[in-house]
């Protein structure tokens, strides 16, 4: 019962970043119906920024949030603005090709400039924790939960609330009509597009905090965020939120697997990618619309 | 019947005669004694099959695939596993990873195939991911640590690459017979309209998983000669990114949909990386990344609709923006 | 409550699709209900109605992209809902839809060649003997000038053609055309609807749904009614359009009933000029 409850509570701290991760490409996907491979290498890239804050100038990952989001922010305007905005309107293939060369690109000269080598933010708080009812929860991890929901939260807010805002949802449910009524669609997709980056530069700063940094440490994400947009639906925020947490849950879960056939020795740990792909799947032929919402392919 | 100025769906058949040329000179790579030139020829008739797989499931039925690297592995998994039992015939390896590919491309198509575009296509990528997770934690195949895979002796070292070149020429021949007959129209049909396929009596599932498991059967093709060429097979050689994305990118820089296309881009790609890896190795990722994203703008359609282009360099400036937001 | 009258077409009276007791819903709303009628070999069928009275849903039913919530349509003894689509057309059955969309990167010749590839007697024709047939059939429809041309090149009312065209191919007993007429100018109505009577006349049933009143009379055989899911009115097109429900579907109760104040009014005026001559002085 322990070890259930255990899981439970690692389930819904992975899933708050999870949401984080998945809010920002769907966003893109739902709005501008393009799925940005390079999404992972802007978490690496937020989680960079924290290291190397925290490294040369001391700052508290917490306090280098804004500054992540705003390095991400302008990366990313000026990447759609002068790269996808050409293709925008054009076939999945296209998208997905730049992206994913984009994503080459930004992974391999972090490579070159701070190497293959694995890197971590360790704070004087790192490993504090503290127990309630017999499970351990790390400070770190609860902090990021917070940052995660509150995050989601003024996502929301801006998005249902502001003019521009406004614009943005209107845009994703009917382009015609959002023209018509004097929505600049170049303007919005800069602003969506720099948004998802930004959020992914912050979801890579919370990440630091936990896991371990690398170049190619955002790939494992992208799947997830993948398959987290499908589980809750595309373009919403609530939809990220419940299906971050439902994936974090599960994945941790699914992950303490640990059974033995005859010789064969299977661990959840090692198949997380398989076990992405099975709920995908699941998720995709049962339900495609998602938990939450409807999704627009 | 004389086809349109951009080939129909066999693209320019001068492109296809030239790569039909060039594949006639290949034969003598061999000749040079040089067995650096040889693997690097050997790699790109690897990717050139390759390339024609993605190009059957991809660019002619328009299923963009990200997952074709879990047939190549699978493929060079087959031949490790013969050899690990005694069977050492190129042949054999190539018939079994056919045989083994068609099997788990109509299995796991007939769920897979059902998704439309995005959804299709990350399914594909995390089936990939998910072949190699599972054979990387079967012991029997090795685990991580991979199988030693039999090979013949320095002598006859070229037998691999006269493999590789009639599994290459063979993947050639069959897109070019393909799409000159009643199934590339299917495909096709299906790429462009597939609600309105479905009226005029074409299958989609049935053409769907048929084109899937073609392509399957040409990326297994080539994984079985790569594993004994190799002599060693794990998880990350497998199913390294590489071999799942270079095709792909191969066969638009040369042209999707065409037939000549993934040989032409294979060459180019190939040999420009195998440079670029003498010569620089820091930066070769960087320059595929920074040629990826240079195709997608510049050549969308691939170098062989170029070679067939009426209207020269205003026709293709025009189409640069064609997609813009 | 449907007015039967004697349809006076040149057809075989052979049953070519029967429609029994079809019935359709969607969610809460009964699209079509207990709609029956025979359509016979060799005739034109016009299926006519106010917008919303189901004549696309009806469409749909037959050719099995629906499958009715109750009745049944069946095709020389075979039940079409349980045919999976890709299947209808080698029954015999072929349709064109009011959104066309040809296949854009192929050539008109072969858009149509792969209906002959794949339509009813596909199985039999070599590629080439497709293309051959799809030459044929362009020659039908018109559009052998443009054999050649991507599809996507083509005009609105080439692109109908190539519709019909491109149906023609799966060499069908009984084709259902859909609002093929709209967007038509009226020069490229008449072409149209010669081409159908040319088309008739090859031996092809034909089911047409139209809006234009002009053009559905002068082409049909038997005009069926539809209004809010019902079959209102059956027989030749004469008769029906001159019947009172129909009129009413179309026009509305209301319009009916002005009609007929208004013609009480003029009897009454007659009536009084005949008893009482107007003033000399006026």
């Amino acid at each position: 019962m322990q070890l259930l409850a255990q899981d439970l509570v690692n389930g819904i701290l992975a899933g708050g970043i999870l949401a984080l991760v998945a809010l920002g490409f769907s966003l893109v996907w739902g709005i501008m119906n393009i799925i940005n491979l390079a999404h992972g290498a802007f978490i690496m890239l937020g989680a960079y920024v924290t290291y190397q804050l925290y490294q040369s100038f001391h700052i508290d990952p917490f306090l280098s949030l804004p500054i992540s989001f705003v390095a991400l922010f302008v990366l990313g305007w000026l990447i759609q603005r002068y790269l996808i905005n050409w293709v925008a309107r054009a076939p999945i293939l296209t998208t997905f090709l730049l992206t994913f060369g984009l994503s080459l690109l930004i992974v391999n000269l972090a490579l070159i400039v701070w190497t293959g080598d694995t890197r971590g933010v360790t704070t004087p708080y790192s490993g504090a924790n503290f127990t309630l009812a017999g499970v351990t929860v790390p400070w770190v991890k609860l902090y990021t939960l917070l940052t995660a929901l509150a995050i989601t939260g003024v996502m929301q807010l801006w998005l249902t609330r502001s003019k521009t805002g406004r614009a943005i949802r209107a845009t994703s449910m009917d382009i015609g009509a959002a023209q018509l009524s004097g929505v600049r669609t170049a303007n919005i997709y800069a602003i969506v597009f720099a948004l998802s980056a930004g959020l992914g530069g912050v979801a890579g700063t919370l990440i630091s905090l936990s896991y371990a940094l690398t170049p190619t440490m955002g790939d494992p994400f992208l799947i997830k965020a993948f398959v987290v947009c499908v589980l809750g639906g595309l373009g919403s925020v609530q939809g990220a939120l419940i299906g971050g947490l439902v994936y974090g849950i599960v994945e941790a879960f699914a992950t303490q697997i640990d059974v033995t056939i005859g010789t064969q020795h299977i661990s959840g740990s090692g198949l997380q990618d398989a076990i992405a792909l099975v709920v995908l799947l699941i998720v995709l032929i049962v339900r495609p619309t998602g938990i939450v919402g409807k999704a627009t392919a | 019947m004389r086809r349109i100025g951009l080939g129909g769906i066999t693209g320019s058949p001068y492109a296809f005669a030239v790569a039909l040329v060039l594949m006639v000179l290949l034969l003598a790579i061999p000749l040079t004694h040089n067995g650096y030139i040889e693997i690097v020829f050997r790699g790109i008739l690897m990717y050139a099959t390759m390339a024609y797989g993605w190009n059957l499931i991809g660019g002619y039925t328009g299923y963009v695939s990200f997952g074709q690297v879990a047939f190549f592995g699978i493929g060079a998994y087959c031949s490790a596993v013969l050899s690990q039992m005694g069977v050492n015939n190129l042949f054999l390896d190539v018939l079994v990873a056919c045989a083994v590919n068609g099997a788990f491309a109509t299995l796991v198509g007939l769920p897979v195939l059902q998704l439309k575009g995005h959804y299709f296509a990350i399914a594909t990528l995390g089936i990939g991911l998910a072949i190699t997770d599972i054979i990387a934690n079967l012991d029997a195949l090795g685990g991580t640590s991979g199988l030693r895979v039999q090979q013949v002796d320095e002598a006859h070292f070229s037998v691999y690459y006269y493999a590789m070149w009639l599994v290459a020429l063979a993947a050639m021949l069959a897109t070019f017979f393909i799409a000159r007959s009643k199934l590339g129209y299917a495909f096709v049909a299906i790429r462009e309209n597939e609600d309105a396929a479905a009226v005029l009596g074409i299958s989609p599932r049935r053409f769907k998983i048929t084109a899937w498991a073609i392509s399957g059967m040409m990326a297994g093709a080539a994984g079985a000669v790569y594993a004994p060429a190799n002599g060693f097979l794990d998880p990350s050689i497998a199913f390294s990114a590489d071999s799942n994305v270079f095709p792909i990118v191969m066969a638009l820089l040369g042209g999707i949909g065409t037939v000549a296309g993934p040989f032409i881009g294979a060459l180019i790609l190939a040999g420009a990386n195998e440079l670029l890896q003498r010569y620089f190795i820091k930066i070769h990722t960087l320059f595929f990344g920074a040629m990826i994203v240079l195709v997608v703008l510049l050549l969308p359609r691939g170098l062989v609709w170029l070679f067939g282009l009426k209207g020269g360099a205003r026709t293709w400036l025009k189409s640069l923006t064609a997609y813009k937001a | 409550m449907s007015v039967q009258t004697q349809s006076q077409s040149q057809s075989s009276h052979e049953v070519a699709l029967r429609i029994e007791n079809v019935g359709m819903r969607f969610g809460g709303l009964w699209a079509l209900s207990e709609v029956s009628f025979d359509v016979e070999r060799g005739c034109v069928l016009g299926l006519i109605g106010p917008n919303g009275s189901g004549k696309t849903t009806l469409m749909n039913v037959i050719s099995g992209v629906y499958r009715p919530t109750t009745g049944q349509v069946t095709y020389a003894g075979k039940r079409i809902a349980s045919v999976p689509t890709h299947e209808v057309c080698h029954l015999g059955i072929a349709r064109t839809f009011q959104v066309v969309k040809p296949f854009a990167s192929l050539t008109v010749r072969e858009n149509v060649a792969v209906g002959a590839m794949y339509g009813r007697y596909g199985a039999k024709r070599s590629t080439r003997a497709s293309f051959e047939r799809a030459q044929e059939l362009l020659e039908v429809v018109g559009l052998a000038r443009v054999a050649e041309r991507p599809a996507s090149d083509l005009t609105v009312p080439d692109r109908k053609r190539l519709e019909v065209a491109k149906a023609l191919a799966l060499d069908p007993d009984v084709l259902l055309l859909d609002e093929v007429m709209a967007g038509l100018n009226a020069t490229e109505v008449d072409e149209a609807l010669q081409l159908l009577r040319d088309v008739n006349a090859r031996g092809v049933t034909l089911i047409v749904v139209e809006h234009l009143m002009k053009a559905i009379v002068s082409i049909s055989t038997t005009i069926v009614v539809l209004a809010e899911g019902k079959k209102i009115a059956q027989g030749a097109p004469a008769d029906v359009l001159a019947s009172p429900q129909v009129i009413e579907a179309y026009l509305g109760s209301r319009w009916v009933k002005r009609q007929e104040q208004l013609k009480e009014i003029e009897a009454q005026r007659a009536h009084a000029a005949q008893v009482q001559p107007p003033d000399a002085h006026g």
